[in-house]
């Protein structure tokens, strides 16, 4: 209670900071979330790199309509975060055409841009981006949860299908251990390791199964191995108070130390002080895996949206408690099926997100839903055979990119139609023998989608040297997302 | 649809087709990579590029119209009249001529060349006007269904839309490059309402600002003039004339090219426009009209007399625009009585400055040679 308190306190005294100095120099703290391999990193390069080269954006009407003169990278605000490492994540896109490598720790940079404001005064906006690892996003929930809670909860997952099968090793390790015998570190290391290989299990690309806490477990950063890293949920018995000294007041204890340590911490830095906020979603990747992973995708989303403050903003709020006001939602990779299919991409999502979308509207933000593609990497085309026409999407897939009797190079073109999606988002989410069939449940051969990866386009250098990057609708999420603020 | 492209459990929810993946050969075949062994249709498969998927331009459907099946007495009767009038100038004319050729050959054959020619020429007027109110009626039905597109936001017939506002706006030469970058931002992926959006800011733009300095000048002229006009009966006959000279001017800029017909039809859609918005903006309050007015009727009551006048044309500057306009106010913001106000009145007061000053500064401005002061 009295932690909770001091929190409070301590983002009220920041917010009232930040207002008094953003009053003449207006910054926008934008977040970039999304769980792992969702393309933050992606996506932030294109947007960083659209606003600072001048890229195509025709509905993002600020620079459309030539009113922002000029956009630089400034020095970031934090000076214990490192760089976003912008320009060599261009680098790898443009001339090795490889994505750049996944997060691996929390980074940010500062966009300054200069603008005429539609009544002609010259004015600027700051803007914050901020990337972090998309597991980290995992933990907001844990905040509100004790470790009992926790402990049951992950349990009870990883007994259902498809997460039993990968959890078989940790739960014969688990009933081993007694929760009321004297703590000891031998065991609480392996408990750890077992429950950690569970987790790395669930989320290989065949599962794609989201929800994954505690999400540092998989992407310790500079804490591997400290006992705060190191507990794991028990079997454990119900309505007693934990022994002194037992396995399970140890756990329990490093369970707090973790949420101190990390979760705290990254949620009053980095989260609880955000303007706006971009929620990027791998849908297709979860379509891949099958319907288990769609769930757990829908549950995630709906765990993450709950930890955001959103709101309609108000003196009050700008003062005391930062607010939400826009969320967008963005089922990324959108170049990897036609571009007809896009609005029921769109639906799909909304779909997944309805309880925490209604939610937030209620409150006050605006939400909107867009399939998006920050660096469209295919083109598209249509197959025909007689009067038969597929619309597929043309591209040079990953190295180790499969379909049924082909592995792929990453040096072959080839035109994908990964399968139709339907009109009903809810025919997706069908129990049983109406589910459709992914790769965490069957082969190849029976998959009824195929989202294959597909490498960076090749781009022609223009005359200053950097190419555009071609990209769907960036310039929409732009608009949505702080278009409001040149005015 | 083949059998084979339908998956066998699945398709009990939804048509549905598995997924599939084909192989640029090098004689440009395709080689289908999975499921079942490719050409079992004994047809070649082809891929055919989509550049843009622009190709197919969709015809947009008609909205369905509230059609009130009823006697129109009122226009039966003016037809029937005018058609009673023709056939009696028709009469005249051929015995006229008759009586032409009985007095005299050769002017018989001149009456005959010029009723010819005043024919030829009443069918051009004639077709001239048709046009002129098909292009206004296409106006006003282009944009409803600009105004229906934000709504549903459909790709296509937005797609189609704004190929039409391409064709509306063709003769504009100030607005070519405009017109290349929306074209080229067809070929890209972008929603209908965001496509619509996209088209206004382009192609309005510029467009909204020359109407406004139109509607600005019309007004200022029209202060100006009152204000110094001897008599009433001059006030509201140039009051009058400058409306339509302004319409007239507006309709030219947006494209619309009404004839005098369509001209009186549209003067009569904008009055009654002005009817149903009670000729006042939202934006525009009334107290800050009253107050500004009653501040110019205190310097002088000439000069409040012509402020107030050019307020009127303004008003109805602003209302014409709404009904001349092809696309609705969506992504810019529709110019304000203020906006036309306060341009007016700073005219007005550099017109004034002018008047006082010139004599005395033209020491200073002797590199303006058309204030010649003896």
């Amino acid at each position: 209670m009295v932690d909770e308190l001091i929190e409070q306190i301590r983002l009220a005294t920041k917010a009232i900071t930040d207002f008094g100095i953003h009053l003449f120099d207006p910054t926008i703290r934008l977040g970039v979330t999304g769980l792992s391999h969702a393309g933050k990193t992606v996506f932030i390069s294109a947007l960083i790199h659209g606003l600072v080269r001048g890229g195509r954006f025709p509905i993002f009407e600020p620079l459309a309509g030539g009113r922002i003169a000029r956009a630089y990278l400034a020095p970031q605000p934090d000076d214990a975060v490192s760089r976003f490492d912008y320009e060599n994540h261009i680098a790898a896109m443009v001339n090795k055409r490889d994505w750049p490598s996944s997060t691996r720790q929390i980074s940010e940079l500062r966009v300054v841009i200069e603008f005429q404001s539609l009544s002609g005064h010259q004015r600027k906006l700051t803007l914050d981006v901020v990337d972090y690892p998309g597991e980290w996003l995992l933990d907001l929930p844990l905040l509100t949860k004790t470790y009992e809670t926790w402990a049951s909860e992950t349990l009870r997952l990883s007994r259902e299908r498809p997460r039993s099968d990968l959890a078989k090793s940790w739960h014969l390790h688990l009933a081993k251990l007694d929760p009321l015998a004297p703590g000891d570190e031998q065991q609480a290391l392996t408990a750890a390791r077992f429950f950690t290989e569970y987790l790395r299990a669930c989320r290989d690309q065949n599962y794609a199964l989201s929800l994954l806490p505690p999400g540092r477990f998989l992407m310790p950063g500079d804490l591997a191995n400290t006992p705060a890293l190191t507990f794991a949920p028990l079997d454990l018995p119900t309505e007693v108070p934990p022994p002194a000294g037992s396995l399970w007041a140890m756990m329990r204890r490093r369970y707090e130390s973790y949420r101190a340590v990390v979760v705290r911490p990254f949620f009053r830095d980095h989260f609880a002080r955000l303007d706006r906020q971009i929620v990027l979603v791998d849908t297709l990747a979860a379509i891949n895996a099958g319907p288990e992973a769609l769930g757990d995708l829908e549950y995630a989303l709906n765990e993450v949206l709950t930890a955001f403050e959103v709101g309609r903003k108000t003196l009050f709020s700008a003062l005391l408690r930062p607010r939400i006001d826009r969320i967008l939602l963005a089922a990324t990779k959108a170049d990897h099926l036609h571009h007809t299919s896009h609005d029921r991409l769109e639906n799909i999502l909304r779909r997944l997100a309805q309880r925490a979308i209604s939610k937030a509207e209620v409150a006050g933000a605006q939400v909107d839903v867009v399939a998006l593609s920050a660096v469209r990497a295919t083109r598209e085309a249509t197959a025909r055979r007689g009067r038969q026409q597929l619309p597929c999407v043309v591209g040079v897939p990953l190295p180790g990119e499969a379909v049924v009797g082909e592995i792929f190079d990453g040096v072959t073109e080839v035109a994908i139609f990964p399968g139709d999606l339907p009109d009903d988002p809810n025919d997706l989410l069908l129990g049983d023998i109406n589910a459709f069939r992914g790769l965490a449940t069957t082969s190849l051969q029976n998959v009824d989608f195929r989202f294959l990866r597909v490498r960076p386009p090749a781009l022609e250098l223009t005359e200053n040297g950097v190419p555009a990057l071609p990209h769907i609708r960036l310039d929409r999420a732009l608009q949505f997302l702080i278009g409001d603020k040149f005015v | 649809m083949n059998k084979a492209y339908v998956s066998k459990t699945y398709m009990n929810t939804w048509q549905h087709r598995a997924p599939a993946a084909f192989r640029l050969d090098r004689d440009g075949a395709m080689v289908r990579l999975n499921t079942e062994t490719g050409g079992a249709s004994g047809q070649a498969l082809q891929l055919q590029a989509e550049p843009d998927f622009d190709a197919e331009i969709v015809m947009l459907r008609d909205l369905p119209r509230s059609s009130r099946r009823r006697v129109r007495w009122g226009a039966l009767f003016l037809s029937a009249l005018g058609g009673l009038v023709l056939l009696a100038a028709g009469m005249a004319v051929s015995s006229l001529i008759a009586d032409l050729f009985q007095y005299n050959r050769g002017l018989g054959w001149l009456g005959l060349a010029l009723a010819g020619l005043a024919a030829l020429s009443l069918m051009a007027v004639a077709i001239r006007e048709t046009m002129g109110l098909l292009r206004l009626a296409t106006v006003e039905k282009l944009r409803d269904r600009a105004a229906t597109m934000i709504v549903s936001d459909d790709r296509v017939e937005a797609r189609a839309l704004v190929h039409q506002f391409l064709h509306l706006t063709r003769r504009m030469p100030h607005l070519a490059r405009s017109r290349a970058n929306l074209q080229s931002h067809l070929a890209e992926i972008i929603d209908g309402a965001d496509l619509v959006r996209l088209a206004e800011r382009e192609l309005m733009t510029s467009l909204d600002q020359q109407a406004r300095t139109i509607i600005a000048t019309a007004a200022t002229r029209v202060s100006v003039v009152t204000a110094l006009s001897p008599r009433a009966v001059i006030d509201v006959l140039y009051v009058l004339a400058s409306a339509l000279a302004l319409l007239r001017q507006l309709a030219f800029l947006y494209g619309v090219r009404p004839g005098t017909v369509g001209l009186v039809r549209l003067a009569r859609l904008v009055v009654v426009h002005l009817g149903i918005t009670g000729g006042l903006a939202s934006s525009d309050s009334l107290i800050q009209q009253l107050l500004g007015h009653g501040i110019a009727a205190k310097l002088s009551a000439r000069l409040g007399e012509g402020v107030l006048n050019g307020l009127v044309t303004a008003r109805f500057g602003l209302a014409a625009l709404d009904v001349i306009r092809p696309m609705p106010f969506a992504a810019l913001s529709r110019p304000t009585l203020r906006d036309i106000m306060n341009e007016l009145l700073r005219s007005l007061g550099d017109r004034a400055d002018d008047q006082q000053c010139s004599p005395q500064s033209d020491a200073d401005h002797d590199e303006s040679p058309l204030i010649a002061v003896p």
